[in-house]
C-alpha cells in the first residue's frame, strides 16, 4: 500500500525537462500512517477561529487593529487549508496551480483594495 | 471522426487520481476554475466592502448579526472540511467503506451548514432586513448567498460522486472526481472564513 504513495520524479518525464528554476513547482507526495496531519489541520482552525472570535468579543484592541489581526488569522487560517488538506504540492507534473494562485492572490487583493481605496474618494464611505 | 485513441499514459508511482494523464490534467484545470472563483468572491467582498455602512433606513451589521447560529454555521463547515480531508485519506488508503463513511457525514454536515444559514436568512427577512432595504443588505445577501449556493450544488454534486464510488468502486475516474471535489470543498471553506471575519466578526466591531 505504502508503494502506491511513493513519488519518484525520475519517473516522470514532464518533472525532468524542466530546469532548476522551475524547482519549487515539482510535485510533493505526503504519506501518513495515520492522519495525525489532517487531525492537527483541524484542531488548528477552530483555534484560529476561537481566537479571532475571542479577541473581537473581549474588544481587547482599537477597531482598526482588531480588524487588522483577525484578517491576519483569516489569511493563516487559509495557508493552513491549503497547505493541509488541499495538497497544494501535488500534482502529475508540476504543480501549475501554485503559479494560479499566486496571481490571483495578486488579483483579488488588488481587486478588493482598490476598490475600498477609490470609494474613499468624495462619498460616504470611509 | 476518425483519430486514433491515444493509449492511456498510466504512471504507477502517483495516487490513483493522478495516474491516468487526462484525468489528472482535470485536476489541474480544477484548481484554474477555482481561481476565477475566488475573482467572483473578491469582487462580492469588494461591494460588501464598499456598501457595509451605507445601511439607509435599515439595520446596522452590529444589530442585525447574532453571533451563535454563526459560531454553528463555522464549526459545523470547519468540521466538515475535516471528515472530507478523512474522506480524500481513506481514498489513498484504497479504504472505500471509510471513503463512503467520511463522504456522507461531510454531506450531513454541509446540509446542517445550509440549514442553519437558511434559518438564519429567514429570521432576518422576518424582522424586515430583506435585500431591498439598504445597500448594506443587498450586498450581505449577494456574498452570503452566493456562497451558500455553492454549498448546496456542493451537496448535490457530491450525492452524484457518492453513487459513482458505490457502483463503479475506486478507478482513475472517481478518485478524480473525488479529489476535485474535496478541493471545491475546501476552498468553499476558506470563503466561509473570510465571511465570518470579515461581514460577521467585522460586524460586530463597533
Amino acid at each position: 500500500m505504502s508503494q502506491r504513495l511513493e513519488f519518484r520524479p525520475e519517473a516522470d518525464d514532464a518533472v525532468n525537462d524542466e530546469g532548476e528554476a522551475l524547482r519549487f513547482m515539482r510535485p510533493h507526495f505526503g504519506e501518513e500512517k495515520f492522519p495525525w496531519v489532517q487531525i492537527w489541520g483541524y484542531v488548528g482552525s477552530l483555534v484560529l477561529t476561537f481566537a479571532a472570535l475571542i479577541l473581537v468579543v473581549d474588544h481587547v484592541l482599537p477597531p482598526l487593529a482588531l480588524l487588522s489581526v483577525i484578517l491576519t488569522l483569516a489569511v493563516g487560517q487559509a495557508a493552513l487549508q491549503l497547505g493541509v488538506f488541499m495538497h497544494i504540492r501535488e500534482s502529475r507534473g508540476l504543480a501549475w496551480q501554485m503559479i494560479f494562485l499566486g496571481m490571483v492572490l495578486l488579483m483579488g487583493v488588488g481587486m478588493v483594495g482598490m476598490s475600498i481605496w477609490i470609494m474613499t474618494f468624495k462619498s460616504g464611505v470611509s | 471522426m476518425n483519430l486514433p485513441v491515444e493509449e492511456p499514459k498510466l504512471n504507477p508511482h502517483v495516487p490513483t487520481e493522478f495516474s491516468d494523464e487526462k484525468e489528472s490534467v482535470k485536476i489541474t484545470g480544477f484548481w484554474m476554475f477555482l481561481v476565477t472563483d475566488v475573482l467572483i468572491f473578491a469582487s462580492l467582498f469588494s461591494s460588501y466592502a464598499v456598501f457595509k455602512n451605507q445601511v439607509a433606513q435599515g439595520p446596522t451589521a452590529n444589530q442585525l448579526f447574532t453571533l451563535g447560529p454563526v459560531i454553528l454555521e463555522t464549526v459545523l463547515l470547519l468540521t466538515s472540511s475535516f471528515t472530507i480531508g478523512l474522506a480524500i485519506y481513506a481514498m489513498r488508503k484504497q479504504n472505500k467503506a471509510a471513503l463512503m463513511t467520511w463522504l456522507i457525514l461531510t454531506l450531513l454536515l454541509g446540509a446542517g451548514f445550509v440549514t442553519a444559514e437558511v434559518h438564519d436568512f429567514v429570521t432576518f427577512v422576518s424582522a424586515g432586513a430583506t435585500w431591498h432595504k439598504s445597500a448594506f443588505l443587498s450586498g450581505f445577501y449577494i456574498l452570503v448567498g452566493t456562497h451558500g449556493a455553492h454549498v448546496t450544488f456542493g451537496i448535490i454534486w457530491a450525492l452524484t460522486i457518492l453513487i459513482q464510488v458505490a457502483r463503479r468502486g475506486l478507478t482513475a475516474v472517481t478518485t478524480r472526481k473525488l479529489f476535485t471535489f474535496s478541493l471545491y470543498w475546501h476552498f468553499l471553506d476558506i470563503v466561509w472564513i473570510f465571511i465570518f471575519t470579515f461581514v460577521y466578526l467585522n460586524g460586530k466591531i463597533v
